[in-house]
Order: C-alpha cells, then structure tokens, then sequence
C-alpha cells in the first residue's frame, strides 16, 4: 500500500490538522481505547485509531473520503477515554471541515454530510430549524422521499410535525454571522 | 472524589428563588422544544410554575447550529451559541437554562473556547458585535433541578409519590461529554437523573447503557445506525425490568420514543416502554395531571404506566 507520497505534503497535511485541532497527533500511541468504545465502529472503514495515524502519516486523500469521518456521531466516548487526553471526536469535525471546504463528498455517506448543508441553510435563512422544512428538502436532495414517511401521520396526529416555523427577528445578525464564517 | 460528589458539594444550595426574584434566570428553548419536543417545553414550564421559579426566554434567540454546525464548519459552531449568550449576559442575566442536551453543550462549549481561546473570541465578538465575558452558568435541566432549584425544593412539592413505579435513566451523550467542558456528573456512572428519579418516590433501574449513544443526529441519514444503538440501550432497559425510561434530551426522546415501534419490528421483540422527559415524571409526582404535561404527545403510548400509578396511589 502507498502511503506517504511527499513528505512535504504530509508535513503540511498533519501541520494544518493540527493548528485547527490545538492538538498533536503524537500524543496518540496507538492503544486503540477509542476505536473499542466507539458505538458506531462496526460501520466504519478505519477505525478512529486509524483515522489518526493516517492523518499523521499525511495520507489526506484516504482520510478524507473515508466513511469513517462521517459516521462518527460526536458522542465523545471516545476523548473522555483516551489516556493521552487526545481531541480523537475533535479530529473528526477538523477532518470533515478540510473535507467540506474542499468539496470533498464521501461518495458512500454522502447523505450525512447533506444533513448537514441541509441543517445550516434553514438556520441562515430562518435563524431557527423549521423541522418540517429541513425533512422536505432534505429528502429532495437525497431523494429518499418515501423512507421514514410511514411516521409522518401520527407525529401530525400527536402534534409534534408544526406546519408553521417561526423567524427571528434580526435575521441579518444570522445573515452576517454566515457571511464571515461561511 | 467523584465528579457527581464534587457536583453536589459545590452546588448544593437553593439560590433559584432569589435568581428567579432578580430576574436573572435566562432560558434557552432551543428549536426542538418548539417543535417535535414540545412535551418538554409544556412538562418543563409546568413544573417550575408548581416550583414558584420564573426564566424568561432569550429574545430573539436563534439555533444553536447542533451537530451540523460543529461537524462542517468550526467558527459558526462558536458564533451561532455565542450570539444567544451574548444577548442573555448584556441583558443582565447571571444563569441560563438549555433544557435540550445538544444545546446545553453546543452553549458550554462555545463559552468554554470563547474563555480559553483570546484569539478566536475576537474573531468571534467582532461577528455577532456584542461583547461576552463568559460571566454567567450556563445549566442543562438535571443541572438547573439540581444545582440551581436543590433537591430539598423538589422534595417538598412531591404530593403523589410514585413507589413501585420501575425507572431507568437515559443520560445518552452530550449531558455529561467531554467532562472537561460539562463538569457534570460522572461520565460513565452519572447518577444525578437517577436521584431526581428517587425523589420521585420510584426505584431507579440499575442497567448497562446509560451513557451508550443512541444515533443522535444520524437518525434521517442513518437510520438503520441509529436503531441499532437506540436497540441496544432499549432492549438492555426493557432486560431490567423499567416500566419506563426517562430522558432529558430531545434527540434521544425522539429516537427512543419515535423510532421504537420500527425497532420492535426490525428485531421482531416487543418492547411497550414508554420514554418520558424527566420533567414529566416530576410533574406527575407533584400530582399535575398527565394531560397538563403533554405525556399524550408521545409516540409510545404511557396509558398502561399512568394507569399502574393510579392504581399504586389507591
């Protein structure tokens, strides 16, 4: 297997990680205890360990089309075990912000990444999460129109699906925030 | 000592009617509690009009950015919370209450980086052009009933006891992770719902998957992930013999409550286990009826658990 292409591109690969981190990904000595723990390592191509050494060795391409970095849930088992005080979920949202800025998709968990692209348009153009509206094009865009549809007539029933959402007021202090940062 | 020791010793004291007297008590709803959450947003404001406690909502408050904004884009997950605390810390308050798990920690954690961080709390302020000094505690629900309202409050209130009711508390992931950010509880054991519980007058379920994730913000996009975890931690609930789960957290009340119909037919085993906000099952203790606490509004249906407390109260 090829792994480390230049060394130059590696350096400035785990060097970026790093500054967006506030970490070192030395710290990490290989013990696996985040990848034992992590609830959703069945699903995953490389494990969270991995995931790490991987991005040390500047294997960018791998590490940023993997599975892995979009199936990770944030539930943090993972740092709150790590020996090392490692940021191993932090890794994880450094990784995918490189990957969504490069307009990098994973072409097998896509729709998780569109969930979220999905979720901060409605924040920018509501200030809030119109529910109704977030499922609606989110399913446009992923055209799985009819998956979960069988719960939509009794959350109507039970008053859960609201048919109106609500704005705030100034939204161009959300408009502002979305332009400095988006 | 353990965190949940050093919790209770440190925040021990009744401070809400003097906060809520002064006005100081800011809340953040968040959007699930104004959408398919609203049981906890109507069970939550019932029991603090029975505790004699007044918040008043942020104005103009918008989302918190959840998971979505943390996952792709690290500033806006900082700038998004930070506007609603800035608003909350200039207009006076001293104490903000995020009952939604996923808020409370997208809150601690942007205040945790705004604190530690100088450079980024620049970038930050100049954004949402408002000042933020990090001067006030921000509690999520068990937190605030605990720390801020004091379980001796609560006690006195309790007029329709719930012995031999079975409970089991789901705590799930973001009330207590990273504990370097929540400084709550203990992280693998908490025990603080399970005391609310208690004083309920019900008997805490001991069991395996307390702080086991559920699927969270994967539940449109993966769903069969998601049943799977919320499988595990209902079937070992279900394995202990609860009549009822509580949580404190909307994302895992919905994939608890509303996906568990689906997980019974995907695994072919019944579970029946009602889930509950931790609000609710305070208020029915007070003795405020179901009805007045939205538990109608769940999925899973609670008649069969309301109608074993008629019957334990007789």
């Amino acid at each position: 297997m090829k792994t480390v292409i230049n060394e130059q591109n590696r350096r400035n690969f785990a060097s970026q990680v790093e500054s967006m981190l506030h970490d070192k990904l030395s710290k990490c000595y290989q013990c696996g205890k985040c990848s034992a723990g992590c609830p959703v390592n069945f699903e995953m191509d490389y494990t969270p360990n991995q995931i790490i050494k991987m991005t040390e060795l500047g294997m960018e391409d791998k590490v940023l089309h993997s599975k892995t970095i979009w199936l990770c849930v944030s539930c943090n088992t993972c740092s709150t075990r790590c020996p090392k005080g490692f940021e191993v979920t932090g890794i994880m949202d450094v990784l995918r912000e490189i990957a969504e800025k490069k307009g990098i998709t994973s072409k097998v968990e896509k729709e998780v990444q569109m969930f979220h692209e999905v979720f901060l348009d409605n924040v920018k153009s509501n200030g809030r999460i119109f529910e109704l509206e977030l499922v609606g094009k989110y399913k446009l865009k992923t055209r799985h129109l009819f998956r979960d549809m069988f719960l939509a007539p009794k959350m109507l029933e039970k008053g859960k699906l609201k048919m109106h959402g609500e704005k705030i007021a100034n939204l161009n202090q959300i408009a502002k925030i979305f332009k400095d940062f988006e | 000592m353990k965190v949940s020791e050093k919790l209770h010793e440190a925040k021990s004291g009744d401070n809400s009617e003097n906060l809520s007297a002064a006005g100081k008590l800011a809340y953040y709803p968040g959007c699930s509690l104004k959408g398919t959450s609203f049981e906890y947003e109507v069970s939550l404001l019932r029991i603090l009009e029975a505790l004699n406690i007044e918040v008043k909502e942020i104005p103009d408050w918008n989302c918190c950015g959840a998971s979505a904004a943390h996952s792709i884009n690290h500033n806006l997950a900082v700038a998004l919370p930070a506007r609603n605390l800035a608003i909350a810390e200039n207009g006076g308050y001293e104490s903000v209450l995020a009952p939604c798990a996923a808020c409370s920690n997208r809150l601690k954690s942007a205040d945790y980086e705004l604190k530690t961080d100088e450079i980024l709390k620049k970038k930050i302020t100049d954004s949402i052009e408002m000042p933020y000094n990090s001067e006030m505690s921000i509690n999520n629900m068990l937190e605030f009933l605990i720390g801020v309202v004091g379980k001796d409050k609560i006690k006195t209130l309790v007029k329709k006891p719930l012995s031999g009711l079975k409970v089991a508390s789901y705590y799930g992931c973001l009330l207590v992770r990273p504990p370097k950010i929540m400084q709550f509880d203990d992280p693998e054991n908490p025990v603080t719902m399970d005391e609310l519980v208690a004083i309920t007058g019900a008997e805490p379920v001991d069991y395996s998957f307390k702080t086991e994730c559920c699927g969270a913000i994967n539940s449109l996009s993966k769903p069969d992930v998601v049943m799977a975890l919320t499988g595990n931690v209902l079937y070992d609930i279900k394995k202990h013999g609860a009549d009822l789960v509580v949580v404190a957290c909307p994302l895992c009340h919905s994939n608890l409550d509303v996906r568990q119909r689906e997980i019974e037919r995907k695994y072919d085993e019944k579970l029946g286990l009602p889930v509950l906000f931790i609000t609710e099952l305070l208020g029915l203790s007070f003795g405020i009826d179901p009805k007045d606490l939205a538990i109608d509004g769940h999925m899973v249906a609670a008649d069969r658990v309301l109608k074993k407390i008629e019957e334990l109260s007789k």
